[in-house]
C-alpha cells in the first residue's frame, strides 16, 4: 500500500496489511468522544459525588457493578486461555493468546477504573488494602483484581514490546524474548487470583442474608454463587474471545485465525456452559425449595414482578444456556460458522442476564412486608460512564490490532529438506 | 495489612488471607525482576545481540528465510531455522557437498566472485593485513543511491555478526545496515569510498555463513523478484520481465512506493 495512505507504516508490522491511516482515524473517533463523554461524567461524579447518579441507599448497586460483573466474567478468556495454553498445553490456542490478553487488559482495567468512579473517594482507595476487612467477599475482590490488573499488565509488556519500533531498542527485544519465558509462572498466578475473585464476585450476592433472592447456601465459607460465577466466567471468557475475533475478521475482512480454533474455543466454552446450566438448575432447585422456605420466602414472592418476572429465569436456562451449549457442542452446528457465534453471543447474553438479575434484581425485590418493589433507572453519567468503558475497550483493542501482532501464525512450520 | 497497622488482627483467617496474597504479589513482581535480571545477564555476556537477531530473523517471511543451498540449487526446497548461521549449521557439510545445479553468472544486478556476501546486502573483502573490508553490495548501493546521512561506529568499537554495523538514512527512512562479521573497527570509509568499515576480527573469523559463488547469483535473483513485486503498482496485472538493469538511486526516482516494506526486506529489518 502506498506510504501516503498509511502515514504511520513504520510502526505497523512489517507484511501486516491496515486500512488507511484516515480510515482507522474515522472509526477511532466516535468511540474516542464516547470516552471523553464519559470521562467528563465520571468526573462529575467524582467531583460532586453520587448525587449525580440515580442510585440510593436502598439501591446501592446500579449499573456500574452491573458492568464490573460483566466486564470482569466476559475478560475471564484471558486467564482461562493462559491456563490452558501454559497449564494444560493446549498449543493450538496459541493464536488467540495475545488477544485474550488485550481484552482481559481492557476488561480489568476498565472495571477497576468504574470501580474507583463508583466508590468515590480516589485519595482513599488505598484504604481496602491498608486495612482490609479479611471477613468480607469485597476484601478478596478487591485484593485479587488489583493483583490479577498487574499480572495482566506484565503480560501486556511482552506483546508491547513486539511492536515494529519498539523492536529495534535491543534491550526491549532482549526483555521480551526473556519475559516470554516467564509468562507461564504469570498465567498459574492469573489462574489463581482469578478463580477467586470470579468465586468472590458471586460469593458477594451468596452471603447476603438480607436478601432471599440471592442469598445461598454452599460449601465451607463459600455459598454457591462462588462456584457458579467461575463456572459462568470460564464459559462465556472463550465465547466471548471467539467473538470479539470473528468482529475483527469481519471489520478488517481477513481471516485471522484458523476455524479450527475457533470451533475448539466453542468446545470448551459449550462443555462449561453445559455444566454450568446443570449446576445452576441444581441450585435453583435446592434455593426455591430448601433455602427460601425456611426463611419464609415462596417463588411467587421473587416471580412475580413485572418485568423481572419468571421469564428471566427461563431465558437463563434455555435460549441463553442449554441452546447455546447444544449449538457449541454438537460437531453439525459447531462446524457451522454462523450457528457457532450466534451461540457465543446467546452464552454471553446469557452471563450478562445473569450479572444483571444478581445486581438489579436483588435490590428491586422487596424483602420486608412493608417493602415496595424498587425502580431504578441509570442516569446520564451512570451510562456515559459505562460508555466511557466500552469505547476504552474498543480504543484499545483497536489501536493493539493495527500496532502490535495479535494474531500470530505458530511457528516452526520449516519446510521439509528435499536433497537435489 | 501489616502488625503495626490498626486493624490487623492475628486470626488463622486474617494471616492466611494476607499470606496467600503477598505470596501471590511476590512471585508476579519476582518473575518481572527475574526478566529483567535474565536481559542484564544477556547483555553482559553478549548474547543479547545473538538474541535480537534470531527474534527479528523469526520475523521474516518463509520466502527470505530459504536456506543457501537452496539459492545455489544444491536442494529443491529448504527455510533456514538456523538464523542463517550457517557455521552452527549441523547439515552444512552435507548439504555443501551437493552440486549446484544453478550457474553462477547474470544475476539481473552485478557482483564479484572474489567478495563473501551477507543477506543484509554487505559484503566482505579480506585484505592482506588480516583485516576486513565491508562495503554495501550493487542491490544495496542502487536501491539507496547518495545516503543522506550515514552514521559510522567510532574506531575502536566492536561489532556484532548480525548486529547493527551502521546506520543511513535516505528520504527520512532509517536503515540499518547488519554487520558481516565481528570485529574492531580500524577504519571508516564511505558511500564515496565504495566500502564503509575494515574490522579486525577477534581471532580467525569463520566465514561460512557468508554467500559465495552460485549462492550468490540465486540469492540476487531472488532479492530482484522481490523488488520488482514489492514495487509493482497495487492491483497491478501479472507480468514477465523483459531484462534490463536495475536503475540507479530508485529510492529517488520511486518516491511514492512503499520503501519501508522495501528497505525492511532488503537489510532484514522486521
Amino acid at each position: 500500500m502506498a506510504e501516503t495512505l498509511l502515514l504511520d507504516r513504520r510502526w505497523i508490522t512489517r507484511g501486516a496489511e491496515r486500512a488507511s491511516t484516515a480510515r482507522f482515524l474515522l472509526w477511532l473517533a466516535p468511540w474516542v468522544f464516547l470516552l471523553l463523554l464519559g470521562i467528563y461524567a465520571a468526573g462529575l461524579c467524582l467531583y460532586y459525588g453520587l448525587n449525580q447518579t440515580n442510585m440510593d441507599n436502598r439501591f446501592a448497586f446500579g449499573l456500574w457493578i452491573f458492568a464490573d460483573l460483566s466486564v470482569i466474567a466476559l475478560g475471564a478468556g484471558a486467564f482461562f486461555t493462559g491456563f490452558l495454553v501454559y497449564i494444560l498445553k493446549q498449543e493450538d490456542l496459541k493464536p488467540v493468546l495475545n488477544s485474550a490478553v488485550v481484552i482481559g487488559l481492557t476488561c480489568y482495567s476498565g472495571a477497576v477504573a468504574v470501580l474507583m468512579v463508583d466508590v468515590g473517594q480516589p485519595l482513599r482507595a488505598w484504604f481496602t488494602f491498608w486495612y482490609p476487612n479479611t471477613h468480607s467477599m469485597l476484601t478478596e475482590v478487591t485484593f485479587c483484581i488489583s493483583c490479577y490488573l498487574l499480572v495482566l499488565i506484565l503480560e501486556y509488556v511482552p506483546i508491547l514490546l513486539r511492536n515494529r519500533q519498539l523492536r529495534k531498542v535491543p534491550s526491549f527485544l532482549v526483555f521480551e524474548h526473556q519475559f516470554h519465558k516467564l509468562v507461564p509462572v504469570l498465567a498459574g498466578v492469573g489462574a489463581f487470583l482469578s478463580f477467586f475473585h470470579q468465586g468472590s464476585l458471586g460469593g458477594l450476592y451468596g452471603v447476603l442474608r438480607g436478601r432471599p433472592f440471592a442469598f445461598r447456601q454452599g460449601f465451607l465459607i463459600w455459598p454457591s454463587t462462588f462456584f457458579l460465577f467461575v463456572l459462568s466466567a470460564i464459559a462465556v471468557g472463550p465465547s466471548f474471545l471467539m467473538l470479539v475475533t470473528a468482529t475483527a475478521e469481519r471489520l478488517t475482512g481477513r481471516q485471522l485465525v484458523q476455524p479450527s480454533v475457533f470451533r475448539k474455543l466453542g468446545f470448551i466454552s459449550g462443555v462449561l456452559l453445559a455444566v454450568y446450566v446443570a449446576a445452576k438448575a441444581i441450585d435453583t432447585y435446592i434455593w426455591l425449595n430448601f433455602t427460601t422456605p425456611r426463611v419464609g420466602f415462596g417463588p411467587s414472592d421473587f416471580y412475580s414482578y413485572q418485568p423481572l418476572s419468571s421469564t428471566f429465569l427461563f431465558l437463563a436456562m434455555v435460549p441463553f444456556g442449554l441452546i447455546p451449549a447444544v449449538l457449541l457442542i454438537v460437531p453439525f452446528t459447531a462446524r457451522r460458522r454462523g450457528l457457532l457465534l450466534l451461540a457465543a453471543v446467546l452464552t454471553c447474553c446469557g452471563v450478562l442476564l445473569n450479572r444483571f438479575v444478581l445486581t438489579v434484581q436483588t435490590l428491586a425485590l422487596p424483602t420486608l412486608s412493608f417493602d415496595e418493589f424498587l425502580k431504578y433507572t441509570p442516569s446520564w453519567q451512570e451510562v456515559a460512564t459505562f460508555g466511557a468503558v466500552i469505547a476504552y475497550g474498543v480504543i484499545v483493542y483497536s489501536l493493539s490490532y493495527r500496532y502490535l501482532p495479535l494474531f500470530e501464525a505458530p511457528k516452526g512450520e520449516n519446510k521439509h529438506v528435499s536433497l537435489g | 495489612m501489616f502488625p503495626w497497622v490498626d486493624g490487623f488482627h492475628w486470626t488463622p483467617l486474617h494471616i492466611t488471607f494476607l499470606s496467600l496474597f503477598f505470596s501471590a504479589l511476590i512471585l508476579v513482581v519476582s518473575t518481572f525482576i527475574s526478566g529483567a535480571w535474565r536481559t542484564f545477564k544477556d547483555f553482559r555476556s553478549n548474547r543479547a545481540i545473538d538474541l535480537c537477531w534470531r527474534a527479528e530473523f523469526a520475523q521474516l517471511p518463509e520466502a527470505e528465510r530459504c536456506c543457501r543451498h537452496q539459492l545455489a540449487g544444491r536442494l529443491d526446497a529448504r527455510i533456514c531455522d538456523n538464523a542463517f548461521d550457517c557455521r552452527s549449521c549441523q547439515k552444512y557439510p552435507e548439504f555443501a557437498a551437493l552440486p549446484a545445479r544453478l550457474p553462477a553468472g547474470n544475476a539481473g544486478i552485478g557482483y564479484d566472485d572474489r567478495l563473501l556476501y551477507h543477506r543484509g546486502h554487505t559484503w566482505v573483502r579480506p585484505e592482506w593485513d588480516g583485516t576486513y573490508t565491508i562495503g554495501l553490495d550493487e542491490f544495496a548501493r542502487h536501491l539507496v543511491g547518495r545516503p543522506d546521512f550515514v552514521k559510522l561506529p567510532a574506531i575502536g568499537a566492536d561489532i556484532a555478526s548480525d548486529g547493527v554495523a551502521w546506520r543511513m538514512r535516505k528520504n527520512g527512512h532509517e536503515i540499518r545496515v547488519r554487520a558481516p562479521i565481528e570485529g574492531t573497527v580500524m577504519c571508516r570509509g564511505g558511500d564515496g569510498e565504495g566500502w564503509y568499515l575494515n574490522v579486525l576480527p577477534h581471532g580467525t573469523p569463520n566465514l561460512r555463513h557468508l554467500l559465495s559463488g552460485a549462492e550468490v547469483a540465486g540469492w540476487l535473483t531472488g532479492e530482484i523478484d522481490r523488488l520488482q513485486l514489492q514495487l509493482a503498482a497495487p492491483n497491478a496485472t501479472a507480468c514477465l520481465a523483459d531484462g534490463g538493469a536495475l536503475m540507479p538511486d530508485l529510492m529517488d526516482a520511486e518516491l511514492r512506493a512503499d520503501w519501508d516494506t522495501v528497505l525492511a526486506g532488503t537489510f532484514l529489518d522486521s
